[in-house]
């Protein structure tokens, strides 16, 4: 396994690269353009770069109307700041009116761990994927956030893509074929299927390992597009493996884990476990220690996945 | 600046009162609608579009065309009757207003229609889209402009003001918006509901320059909106003064005509007041 990488500066050297492919790119930033890894950009093409300040639900807008025009702005901001905020913003401008604008909420999830509730966004999943026609990225690894934005330049359309700010390992294959709507089997093995996606897709990772360890062989899938979702893929785990688990930094509800379930209830029930928040507002402290108050280190996602198997 | 002859200036009465006339015919086929806004705003549109703007309605995605973006997109049936007149649409549309699945809903979608620009109805949006248009055009040179229409009401959200900021750092003076000053919302009055005036002072310190007109009036109309921008580098913004539901005696100045459930005695009051200025207009 190469080395970790910084989420936020793999997404601003992709970024450069669609900007050099398609002069249409722009980067929008909210009072937040380095911490958004957007500087190369910013120096690569100052021009294309548009800064507004710390005014969220205006730049949505500004977004929508800039891509009337044949732009694909690019708005980077702190998660929940261009979710939860600008959620209306977001659903009539961008979703509704169909315009070709791609929203990057950094930091999501629990990164901003000791800043607090505010700061963090364990929703943005559950209320960006209602919005019809928004697909929704929650890359698993450095290899995934830069073919995300390759795919998400080209792709024509509204979409929401969070990352985090925690260096990242890499785990998938640097020249695979990545495919918006397509998850990838990481790992193969029929006892169970474990489910990971974005920024603990990694500690899902580790807890396979641990789990071969101890004879248990389970399928890992990196679900890194939670809408439109892998159906084929969700529903062939569950044939194969009996059991599916999930583990998602986002609530319990309307992430990940609600959205396999969605498919999985109606298509072919199957017994799950889904790791994840529960209905609270998180904790504070640091980082790795608030991920295992809700049990999303790799010992415990084993544990977990061991009581239920056997 | 442009003005307009005497000539002109009766022909575009003529279309503010074909406006008025099928925002009427759609709330008699939909038996309820937003009627007040509506008619404060005709004599606006019938300048825009038959006046003003660069528009080809053989072509609605010409990319040189001005824009109008209707952030207060409750007044939409104005916006439908005069894009049917200006042949955007065939005008028997308008007769399905209020029909399941009608190409005509309360509040706008340009995938309906050709000839709207956006999706507008819930308030405070469509200034910054508006923006986002001037601004993309700007960036590529295109000589085109957008209008946006908005209501005295609508100011109270405050997206508008970070759109209004915006606009002025980025200098958009390919940008002008017409507040609909009819001083009635829902609730009664604005300025008793929830007050930004003075409203020229508040645009002008957020870096607009300001005209104030008579909204009805289509000379000071087509004066004021030639004269864009007010000052190079600078958004524009026209304090149109009007009157709510302005044509129908017994809904004008009213808020409670904001929207209009239509008894068939208001109709046919309706019908034979319009019937009246027709005959007025035509002599």
């Amino acid at each position: 396994m190469s080395e970790a990488k910084d989420p936020r500066k793999v997404f601003g050297e992709a970024l450069v690269e669609v900007g050099e492919k398609n002069p249409d790119v722009l980067a929008i930033s909210a009072d937040s353009s380095s911490g958004s890894g957007l500087s190369p950009f910013k120096e690569k093409f100052p021009s294309r770069h548009l800064e507004f300040g710390i005014m969220e639900q205006g730049i949505i807008g500004f977004a929508s109307g800039l891509a009337t025009t044949g732009k694909i702005p690019f708005v980077v901001a702190i998660a929940p700041f261009v979710t939860a905020r600008p959620f209306e913003m977001f659903r009539n401008d961008l979703g509704y009116m169909r315009q070709n604008v791609k929203v990057v909420g950094r930091c999501a999830g629990l990164t901003y761990s000791t800043l607090g509730p505010t700061h963090q966004s364990l929703e943005d999943v559950a209320i960006i994927r209602t919005i019809p026609g928004v697909v929704v990225i929650n890359p698993g690894d450095p290899v995934d956030i830069k073919k995300a934005t390759h795919a998400l330049a080209a792709h024509k359309g509204p979409a929401y893509m969070k990352i985090g700010s925690p260096k990242m390992p890499v785990l998938n294959k640097e020249d695979y074929d990545y495919e918006i709507g397509k998850g990838v089997v990481l790992k193969e093995g029929n006892d169970v299927t474990i489910i990971g996606t974005g920024t603990v897709l990694s500690k899902a990772y580790f807890a396979s390992e641990l789990l071969e360890k101890e004879g248990i062989h389970a399928r890992l899938i990196n679900l890194h597009t939670l809408k439109p979702i892998d159906r084929t893929l969700i529903i062939k785990a569950a044939r194969e493996t009996g059991r599916i688990v999930t583990v998602e930094e986002h609530y319990l509800h309307g992430g990940l884990g609600g959205a396999v379930a969605e498919v999985l209830a109606l298509e072919h029930p199957c017994p799950m476990r889904m790791i994840g928040v529960d209905d609270q507002f998180a904790s504070n402290g640091p980082y790795e220690e608030l991920l295992g108050i809700y049990g999303l280190q790799p010992e415990q996602i084993a544990e977990t996945v061991k009581k239920f198997v056997t | 600046m442009e003005s307009l002859t005497n000539m002109e200036e009766i022909e575009l009465k003529k279309i503010a009162f074909k406006i008025r006339k099928n925002v009427v015919r759609m709330i008699k086929a939909g038996d309820a609608g937003h009627v007040g806004g509506a008619l404060s705003i005709a004599e606006m549109l019938a300048a825009l579009y038959f006046k003003i703007m660069k528009v080809d309605p053989n072509n609605p995605a010409w990319r040189e065309r001005d824009r109008l973006v209707l952030s207060a997109g409750h007044k939409c049936l104005a916006l439908y009757a005069v894009l049917a007149d200006r042949g955007f649409f065939d005008e028997k549309i308008l007769d399905t207003y209020g029909a399941l699945g009608s190409k005509l809903p309360g509040h706008p979608d340009m995938y309906k229609l050709p000839g709207l620009e956006s999706n507008t109805g819930a308030l405070g949006h469509g200034l910054s889209i508006a923006g986002g248009m001037a601004l993309g055009l700007k960036m590529d040179g295109v000589d085109s402009k957008v209008y946006v229409i908005m209501g005295d009401g609508e100011l109270a959200e405050g997206s508008n003001w970070e759109a209004a900021a915006a606009a002025s750092h980025h200098k958009l003076d390919n940008l002008l918006v017409f507040v609909d000053r009819n001083t009635l919302q829902i609730s009664g009055r604005t300025v008793e509901v929830m007050s930004y005036e003075p409203l020229d002072k508040r645009w002008e310190s957020f870096g607009w320059r300001v005209r104030e007109i008579n909204g009805h009036d289509l000379k000071q109309i087509m004066e004021a909106a030639t004269s864009v921008p007010f000052e190079k580098g600078k958004p524009s913004v026209i304090i149109a003064n009007t009157v709510k539901s302005k044509g129908l005696s017994f809904a004008e100045d009213r808020a409670d005509y904001h929207y209009w459930k239509a008894t068939p005695e208001e109709l046919q009051i309706a019908e034979r007041e319009l019937e009246d200025i027709e005959r007025g207009l035509k002599q």
